[in-house]
């Protein structure tokens, strides 16, 4: 028997190596420059911009969520509590929305 | 058996839940980001009645400033994640190496923050002066959006900061360990957190042309 309790489940924890947060950086500022060049020098693309640009946002927090906040290595009790979040956020937004284009 | 002597009580500070802090820093992220989330369900209605308005202001921001202090929360995001890899691994001093580092940049990333601000302020964009107060009813919306919620964000980043200072001096005084570092990791929830929150604020404010 372990005499305390240590760190998540004794000695389980995930430890992430440096490589990997390295990768994880250098893919959020491959999508950081994607999205910068986008809207820069594809400004005639409006319509387009908008939703590309918070799609690509959607894709960093999501890596660094599942990375960087080790969403990956936690229990799945976590993801779902952050999908009923999402869940209701995209609620409120859905109906606002809603509420805007039926005046 | 020690506990036979009943001089400490199942939860007198001997027994830690980790497990429950972490859940406790997680729902108080929630509560975090449904505070910003009803600014920018605030922010998508102004934009959405003010469309020309929106967009002609938001070429007043600096894109090149943005793309720094996104880069530059980025990589304090990846000083953070590798201090706890560190303390994990029991190295100490570089876990308190990498702490500091972040702070460092928290503190760059105001800095630019405050020139930014600035350049603003002096064309008279803050809220309130004679400039903002003249101009067309979409672009004041803009510009005090703008600033109430980068502000707002700005204050997380000082929290943040003083917060990852205070894990870096526990870290020191050896209250941090291999085996005992729930401190380390929500410190960095909460500092990915305002991280997060940057991703969306800077298309936002500075892309969306």
């Amino acid at each position: 028997m372990k005499q305390n309790k240590d760190h998540s489940e004794e000695g389980t924890a995930h430890i992430s190596s440096f490589r990997d947060h390295w990768s994880t950086l250098v893919t959020l500022l491959l999508l950081t420059i994607v999205t910068v060049v986008i809207s820069v020098f594809g400004a005639n693309l409006a319509a387009l911009s908008v939703a590309t640009a918070l799609l690509i946002a959607t894709v960093k927090v999501i890596v660094v969520a599942y990375y960087f906040m080790h969403l990956k290595y936690e229990k799945k009790i976590y993801t779902w509590l952050i999908l009923l979040v999402v869940v209701l956020f995209a609620a409120f937004t859905i109906l606002t929305a809603l509420e805007y284009y039926n005046r | 058996m020690e506990h036979a002597h009943g001089l400490h009580l199942p939860n007198s500070g001997h027994n830690r839940d980790d497990e429950a802090s972490k859940m406790g820093m997680w729902l108080f992220l929630f509560t975090e980001l449904l505070l910003f989330g009803g600014l920018f369900i605030v922010y998508m209605v102004y934009r959405m009645l003010n469309h020309e308005a929106f967009l002609l202001s938001s070429f007043e921001l600096n894109v090149w400033l943005g793309t720094i202090n996104t880069v530059v929360l980025l990589v304090s995001s990846m000083t953070i994640a590798m201090s706890i890899t560190a303390i994990q691994k029991g190295n100490s001093a570089q876990s308190i190496r990498l702490l500091m580092t972040t702070v460092g940049l928290s503190l760059l990333f105001l800095v630019i923050k405050y020139f930014e601000w600035s350049s603003k302020i002096h064309h008279g964009l803050f809220p309130g002066m004679d400039y903002y107060n003249n101009l067309p009813k979409g672009e004041a919306l803009f510009f005090f959006l703008y600033f109430m919620m980068t502000g707002l964000h700005a204050l997380h980043i000082i929290i943040g900061g003083i917060l990852i200072g205070v894990v870096a001096y526990r870290t020191k005084k050896g209250e941090v360990t291999s085996k005992k570092y729930t401190l380390t990791e929500n410190a960095g929830l909460y500092w990915h957190l305002v991280d997060l929150i940057w991703i969306y604020l800077f298309p936002l404010f500075y892309l969306i042309h």
